[in-house]
């Protein structure tokens, strides 16, 4: 028995030493997920409605601006970065990270939640500031071209704010009233029980857990979790998928959401210009009714299936990108 | 039908049917020649897993001991990448008519592994168990707390394509840890205990819970 105690408690003070020798700390920023804007002055930022915000442009500063708005809430911009292209042909194109998702700084869950429904607002003067700061004149025309929960915001935006864009590109928006946002989220995570894919999302909470607030180990957890999506098609195993996910903005917005059950249709009636509404065809959980169904909400919408691709390849995959989605948005943009 | 294939067709059902990964233990059933237990079970414990166990009862008058290994895994395409291992005990400090209370410490080991990272992780799993014990059935409540201590992060190159700067090594203090209570409880005939567990999870916060919020575990279990 003193052998096998003798044992035990020298295995014991070997695995503290390694582990005290290769400390490394889940909170010191960089370590697990790349710094964030207000901690490495490095990266291009701009400071809007009180946030550094990780952003981007191209193009020249007068030309006619789209405004690229990443899906989540907690994604970011980067697997959007082909549509710097339009750029080539005339446009300035405008990226940046919403406050507390990719590289934007990171706020506090109560900075949202505290402002129960108008956390959705908040949002919304983000986005009116960065169009205000790139913006060079009165007459300069803006577009929102709005990814999936972007899609989301950019609806909303136009419903709240008709006359200030001139056009609306959305990709797969799950929804624009709160039920709808729920059905989407719902089919999209309808992981098949026994699959390697729930075992990926689910098991890893035993290994990592993190308190409120704790940023870098919620969006490196977060970032994990979203590895690959079989329902919808999505793949963020791929070079230049995303910098850092946004745990905390994420959490906060779906607890706004459940509370208040925002309605994104708010507006749109008077928002007369066609919009064109693209969808895949490899997202399982977005089949050509539910397009129909989530489009119904504008009162023009040109629905447009892109073959060959999961929810975030409409743009970010580089071929279905050059053939498919980059003439059909240009020949939107031109007729604007 | 014999014992023995009574026993097979117990532990084929039990593994067709699903239950987790600790083995629940039927004191009022123990009887002091009982001096081996072997458990498998299956069910919902941070995704559908399946598990088995072998303990060793140590005999003492006061505090009976039963020293436990535990390996359990989840289902999948891949069946290694993702493993959990426990080595500890329990132990009944309290036994007052059929009113019994024990404790059980198991140290753990787990492996995660998916195409962005590759994680071990060393933790503790303690609970305590307060229930109403018969030689043929019995019914407790469990509350436990399993603490991720130190983790291991090994970042594949997917990962790096993401994020170069990544600093892979052992990660402390303690990355994670859940809260766990529940029911358990079954029916024990002659050398055999068939168990039912479930419960809540909730993440270290005690305010938010895992995507799995709750756990259940059907086991058989052997005694000899």
């Amino acid at each position: 028995m003193k052998a096998k105690q003798t044992l035990f408690t020298l295995a014991l003070s070997a695995l503290l030493f390694v582990s005290c020798k290769e400390e490394r700390f889940i909170d010191q920023p960089g370590n697990l997920v790349p710094k964030t804007v207000d901690q490495d002055a490095g990266l291009p930022a701009i400071t809007v409605n009180g946030a550094r915000l990780h952003s981007e442009a191209f193009g020249h500063p007068d030309s006619p601006m789209i405004v690229a708005i990443h899906g989540g809430p907690g994604g970011d911009y980067r697997y959007l970065l082909n549509l710097k292209q339009l750029a080539e042909h005339g446009y300035r194109v405008v990226f940046y990270d919403q406050r507390g998702s990719g590289l934007s700084q990171r706020f506090p869950e109560k900075s949202y939640t505290a402002l129960g429904a108008k956390a959705v607002d908040l949002m919304y003067d983000d986005l009116r500031g960065v169009i205000a700061h790139y913006r060079t004149s009165s007459s300069q025309k803006v577009f929102l071209l709005g990814y999936s929960w972007g899609g989301i915001l950019a609806a909303g935006y136009a419903g709240k704010h008709p006359e200030a864009i001139q056009g609306l590109v959305v990709c797969e928006p799950g929804g624009l009233r709160w039920d709808d946002i729920m059905t989407f989220v719902s089919k999209s995570r309808s992981f098949n029980p026994w699959s390697e894919s729930l075992n990926n999302a689910s098991y890893l909470d035993q290994f990592t857990a993190g308190k409120e607030d704790q940023h870098d180990i919620l969006d490196h957890k977060l970032a994990l979790q979203s590895a690959k999506d079989e329902v919808t098609g999505e793949d963020n195993t791929t070079p230049g998928s995303f910098w850092r996910s946004g745990a905390v903005i994420n959490t906060a917005l779906f607890k706004v959401g459940r509370t208040y059950k925002p309605d994104f249709t708010k507006g749109l009636s008077r928002f007369s210009t066609p919009v064109l509404f693209l969808y895949s065809d490899q997202n399982k959980a977005y089949p050509p009714a539910w397009a129909q169904r989530i489009s119904g909400a504008f009162p023009s919408a040109d629905l447009f299936q892109v073959s060959g691709v999961g929810h975030t390849g409409i743009v970010k995959d580089k071929t279905t990108w050059q053939q498919v989605t980059l003439p059909k948005m240009l020949n939107y943009f031109k007729t604007r | 039908m014999n014992r023995f294939t009574t026993s097979i067709l117990v532990l084929a059902l039990t593994c067709l049917f699903s239950s987790a990964q600790a083995q629940t233990i039927n004191w009022g059933s123990l009887k002091a020649e009982n001096k081996q237990l072997i458990t498998v079970n299956a069910g919902l414990e941070y995704g559908a897993v399946y598990g088995i166990g072998y303990g060793y009862k140590i005999n003492n008058r006061l505090f009976p001991i039963i020293a436990t290994v535990e390996y359990s895994a989840p289902t999948g395409d891949k069946p290694y990448d993702d493993f959990k291992t426990k080595i500890g005990g329990q132990i009944r400090w309290v036994k007052l008519n059929n009113f019994q209370f024990s404790t059980k410490l198991h140290g753990v080991f787990r492996s995660y592994q998916n195409e962005l990272v590759r994680m071990l992780n060393f933790g503790s799993d303690l609970s305590g168990i307060a229930g109403y014990y018969r030689p043929n059935w019995f019914v407790a409540g469990e509350l436990g707390f399993d603490k991720a201590i130190v983790t291991h992060f090994d970042h594949s190159q997917a990962y790096r394509e993401q994020y170069p700067g990544v600093v892979d090594g052992w990660y402390e203090p303690a990355t994670g840890g859940n809260l766990y209570y529940g029911l358990q409880t079954g029916v024990s005939f002659r050398r055999h205990d068939i168990s039912v567990r479930a419960g809540k999870l909730l993440r270290q916060d005690f305010k938010t819970a895992p995507m799995l919020p709750f756990y259940g575990q059907l086991g058989y279990t052997i005694r000899f």
